[in-house]
C-alpha cells in the first residue's frame, strides 16, 4: 500500500506516484512552511485514538509480546507534552528564528534560523513495530516533508495509523508519503533517494553500505545503524543479584534484537576463576528468565533454535565446546574478563558502533563511567534497564530533531 | 552405496511404506560411509554418540545427528574419498543471506540423482519429444555462476528439444540484471510459434512478468501444451509472494496457461531431492528423501500437521554428509491420503522462513562479538 497526499493506493501505482512526486513536492515546499504547533496538535489527537483503542485490532494482529506496554509507550510519547518537551531539550532555541547575541569585539554577526532540511527519505527498519511512525513523527516535528519506505516486515500498521494522522489533520498529507517499495526495488529507491535533501537509513551494514552506494552526492546522509551494547560489571557481583537478575530479565525480554540489547558481559577482573563464579550465579538466572520469556512468534524460537544447533554441531567439528549447554539457552550472551585499565583498547576496537553499557558497579561513581564515555559509549544505564525509553534522550549520541534540521543565516534580518 | 543404489532404482517414487526398511537401510550404509571417510562427521557423530547401527529401522532416523545448512556455509565438509578419480560437479546454494554453500557431487551421485529426476518427471508428464521454445527465469550460465539454480533451471530445458533458450538476468558488466522487456517480447513471438513454449526458473520474476503484462494491458495464448515450471524459492522476493491461486489466475488469463500446467520444484544444494509438485500442488516426499518436522524449541520430531523446522534426510549424496540437514525453512507434514493425485503420501508445505534477517535487528553483529572478543 501507498500513502501519498492522503490517499491510500496500491503498490502498483507507485512508478506512477513517484514520477510526478518531486514536482509535487517543490510545490508544497514553496507555499507556507508546516507549522510545528499544528504538527503537535495533529499527534496529540492521534495518541488519544490509539488510547482509546481504535487501533487495538490491528496491534493485536502484530503478536507482540508487550503490546499493551508498547501502546501505553506510544500514546505517552506522542501527546502534546512529550512532544513540546522533546523540542524543547532538542531545539533549545525552537524552530525558526533563532536569538541573536552580538559577537564580541565588534565582530559581524549573522542572524540565525533552525529550518528544516527540507525533505527527508526515510528508510526504516523493521524491528521495532512503531519504528517507521516515530520515525515520520520526527521528521514533521521538524517541518520536513518526509518519504517514508516502510520494512518488508511491517504488516499494515504504519500505513493506517499514518493515514488516520493525515485525515485527522490534512495540513500534514502534503508532508507524508509512505511506500511498501521492496529494497530490491532498486529503480524506485533511486528515485525516492534522487529527490532527497537527506536519507535517514535504520539497518544493519548492509542496508547502510546499500544507502551510500544509491545516495546521490551532495545528499545527507543520517545513519542509525546497527550498535553494540553491553553491561560492565565492577566490584562485588554477588552484592548485586537483585541487578543481575534485572539484565537477565532484559536479554530474554529484549531477545538480544535491539541495538541498547546486552550482547556481552564484561567483568572487570583479570581472574578467569572470577569470571566462572559469575557465570555460576548468573547462568541459572538467564536460563529462569529465557524460560519465562520463550519467544512466542515461531520463526524467531526457531531460529535461535537453529542457531544453538549450528553452534552445537559447528563446536563438534572444530573439537570446541559448545555455547550453551544445549537445553534452553536461547542467545549468546559471551562473558568475558575485561579489566578498567584494558577497557578503552578493548572498547576502541568497536569504534563508532558502540551505544549502551548497562552498569552493575559497587561505586558508579568511581571513575568507570568517564572511562565508558571516553572510549565512545554513548549512554550509561543501570543493567535492567538498557532498552528503556528516556524522555528526552539522544539517539547514539545526537539529537534527532538537530539531525533532521539545518541552520540558516540571513544578512537580510534585523541583527 | 548398493543400498542407496537399490532406493533410486525404486519403483514407483512416491512409495514411502514400501520404501520405509530400503530407506533405513540406505541411510545406516550412508552413515558407516560417511562416518568412516569424513572426519569431521564422525566427530559429529561422536559428540552425539551415535554410530550407525543404532540405525535399525525407519523409526531411528530422527536420532540421526542432523546438520543445518548453515554448517556447510561455515565449513568445507566434503568427503574425499567420495569423490576420489571421478568427474565432479560442483552446486553452490543462492547465498541470499550473502554466504554460500560449495558442495561438489560425485559422479555415482549425479547418476543416481539422473535416475530420480527421470523417474520424478515421467510421472508427472514433463518429457516431450516436441521440440520447445524455453524462457528460463535465472541467470544465464556463465563461468562465474555456479548456483544450483542455474543448474536446475538450465537442467530443466533439457527435458523437451529445446528450439530457442531465452534468459531473464542477463549478466551485464559483472552483475545480474533481470531483462524482463526482453523476456515480455519473447513471450509474444512465442506466442505465435506452432511449437509449445516453457517457462522456467524463480516464481518471483514469473510472476514480476506477468503483472507487468497484465498491467499493461497484454495477454496472449500460448500454443497447447505450454508449461510453467517454478522452482528456486522466493528467497529475496517473500514480500511478494502471492498466493497460488493468484498466481495460477494470473496466468491463466497472461499467457493463456492453465494451472495443470504449472509444474513447481522445491531442492536446496544441501538436499539434492527434486521436490515436484503434484497436479493439485502438493510436494509429497518421494521416496528418495524423508521429512521430519522438528519442534522449534526441542527439536523433538512432530506429528502430520503441525509446523516446526524442516529436516531432510537421503542417502543420495556420497561426497558429504548430507544424511540429515535442517534447513532454515519452517513447514509442515501434511498427510496426502485423500489427494485427488491419487499418490497417497505425506507432502510437505512449506510456510517461511525461520526469522532473524538483518530486518529484525539492530544490535550489531553477534557473529563480530564471538569472533574477535
Amino acid at each position: 500500500m501507498i500513502l501519498s497526499f492522503g490517499e491510500i493506493c496500491g503498490s502498483e501505482k507507485q512508478d506512477e506516484i513517484l514520477a510526478g512526486l518531486e514536482a509535487k513536492i517543490n510545490g508544497v515546499r514553496a507555499a507556507e512552511p508546516l507549522d510545528t504547533g499544528t504538527v503537535i496538535g495533529a499527534f496529540d489527537r492521534l495518541a488519544w485514538r490509539i488510547e482509546a483503542g481504535e487501533f487495538d485490532a490491528l496491534i493485536d494482529s502484530l503478536g507482540l509480546d508487550a503490546a499493551a506496554r508498547y501502546k501505553a509507550q506510544a500514546v505517552c510519547m506522542l501527546r502534546r507534552e512529550s512532544l513540546e518537551y522533546r523540542l524543547r531539550r532538542e531545539l533549545p532555541g525552537g524552530m525558526g528564528g533563532l536569538e541573536y547575541e552580538a559577537p564580541p569585539f565588534g565582530l559581524q554577526g549573522v542572524r540565525a534560523f533552525r529550518l528544516p532540511l527540507g525533505t527527508i527519505f526515510h528508510i526504516a527498519a523493521g524491528n521495532v513495530d512503531a519504528l517507521p511512525a516515530m520515525a515520520l513523527a520526527e521528521g514533521l516535528l521538524t517541518g520536513n516533508v518526509n518519504i517514508l519506505k516502510l520494512p518488508q516486515t511491517d504488516k499494515g500498521l504504519s500505513v493506517t495509523i499514518l493515514k488516520a494522522l493525515v485525515d485527522g489533520e490534512p495540513a500534514l498529507a502534503p508532508y507524508v508519503h509512505v511506500f511498501d517499495t521492496p529494497s530490491s526495488d532498486v529503480a524506485a529507491m533511486l528515485k525516492m533517494a534522487q529527490m532527497c535533501d537527506a536519507i535517514s537509513v535504520w539497518g544493519g551494514d548492509e542496508a547502510v553500505q546499500a544507502v551510500r552506494r544509491m545516495a546521490p552526492p551532495g545528499v545527507k546522509l543520517i545513519e542509525w545503524g546497527h550498535r553494540f551494547s553491553f553491561c560492565y560489571v565492577t566490584g562485588d557481583h554477588t552484592r548485586h543479584t537483585e541487578e543481575l537478575r534485572a539484565l537477565a530479565e532484559h536479554v530474554a525480554v529484549t531477545q538480544q534484537l535491539l541495538c541498547s540489547s546486552c550482547q556481552a558481559v564484561y567483568i572487570d577482573t583479570e581472574d578467569p576463576a572470577a569470571v566462572r563464579d559469575f557465570c555460576g550465579l548468573f547462568l541459572p538466572m538467564l536460563q529462569e528468565a529465557i524460560r519465562a520469556h520463550a519467544p512466542k512468534e515461531i520463526g524467531m524460537a526457531a531460529s535461535l533454535t537453529l542457531r544453538r544447533l549450528t553452534d552445537e554441531v559447528e563446536a563438534a567439528i572444530t573439537g570446541g565446546s559448545a555455547q550453551s549447554d544445549g537445553t534452553d539457552l536461547m542467545g549468546r550472551l559471551p562473558v568475558r574478563a575485561l579489566p578498567r585499565v584494558k577497557l578503552m583498547e578493548a572498547l576502541r576496537k568497536r569504534k563508532g558502533r558502540l551505544q549502551t553499557a548497562g552498569l552493575i558497579a559497587d561505586d558508579p561513581q568511581d571513575g568507570i563511567i568517564d572511562i565508558l564515555t571516553r572510549a565512545g559509549v554513548n549512554r550509561v544505564t543501570g543493567a535492567g534497564e538498557m532498552s528503556e525509553t528516556f524522555q528526552g534522550e539522544a539517539h547514539d549520541g545526537e539529537y534527532p530533531l538537530q539531525r533532521y534540521t539545518r541552520v540558516v543565516n540571513s544578512r537580510f534580518h534585523a541583527e | 552405496m548398493k543400498l542407496r543404489d537399490r532406493l533410486f532404482s525404486y519403483k514407483d517414487p512416491y512409495d514411502l511404506p514400501g520404501s520405509d526398511p530400503l530407506f533405513a537401510e540406505a541411510m545406516r550404509e550412508a552413515c558407516g560411509y560417511q562416518g568412516a571417510h569424513n572426519e569431521e562427521y564422525a566427530r559429529i557423530l561422536a559428540a552425539r554418540g551415535f554410530s550407525p547401527e543404532m540405525i535399525t529401522g525407519p523409526e531411528s532416523l530422527a536420532s540421526i545427528p542432523v546438520i543445518p545448512t548453515a554448517v556447510f556455509k561455515h565449513h568445507r565438509l566434503a568427503t574425499d574419498a567420495g569423490l576420489a578419480g571421478m568427474i565432479s560437479v560442483t552446486a553452490t546454494s543462492s547465498g541470499t543471506s550473502g554466504s554460500m554453500s560449495v558442495i561438489r557431487y560425485d559422479i555415482g551421485t549425479l547418476w543416481q540423482a539422473l535416475k530420480m529426476t527421470v523417474r520424478v518427471c515421467a510421472k508427472r508428464r514433463l518429457f516431450s519429444l516436441k521440440p520447445c521454445n524455453y524462457i528460463v527465469f535465472g541467470y544465464k550460465p556463465h563461468r562465474g555462476n555456479r548456483t544450483a539454480v542455474t543448474k536446475t533451471a538450465t537442467g530443466a530445458t533439457l527435458f523437451a528439444p529445446a528450439l530457442r533458450r531465452v534468459y531473464a538476468l542477463k549478466f551485464v558488466n559483472g552483475e545480474y540484471e533481470p531483462d524482463l522487456e526482453g523476456v515480455i517480447e519473447a513471450v509474444q513471438k512465442f506466442a505465435k510459434s506452432r511449437f509449445p513454449a516453457r517457462f522456467m526458473g524463480f516464481p518471483s520474476y514469473t510472476y514480476f512478468m506477468m503483472k507487468m503484462m497484465d498491467e499493461r494491458g497484454l495477454s496472449v495464448k500460448l500454443p497447447e501444451g505450454s508449461l510453467i515450471m517454478l522452482g528456486g524459492g522466493w528467497k529475496q522476493h517473500y514480500r511478494e509472494k502471492v498466493d497460488k491461486q493468484t498466481f495460477y489466475a494470473l496466468a491463466e488469463r497472461v499467457l493463456g496457461v492453465p494451472e495443470n500446467n504449472i509444474v513447481e520444484f522445491f531442492g536446496a544444494a544441501e538436499h539434492p531431492i527434486l521436490y515436484c509438485d503434484c497436479p493439485a500442488h502438493r510436494f509429497h516426499v518421494p521416496v528418495y528423501g524423508r521429512v521430519i518436522i522438528r519442534d522449534v524449541n526441542t527439536l523433538e520430531p512432530l506429528p502430520m500437521g503441525q509446523p516446526g523446522l524442516v529436516n531432510l534426510l537421503t542417502p543420495l549424496v556420497k561426497s558429504a554428509p548430507l544424511l540429515s540437514v535442517m534447513t532454515d525453512d519452517l513447514g509442515v507434514l501434511r498427510g496426502g491420503a485423500g489427494c485427488p493425485c491419487g499418490c497417497g503420501g505425506p507432502y510437505l508445505e512449506i510456510i517461511g522462513r525461520v526469522g532473524l534477517s538483518d530486518i529484525k535487528t539492530c544490535a550489531a553483529g553477534a557473529e563480530e562479538i564471538l569472533n574477535d572478543t
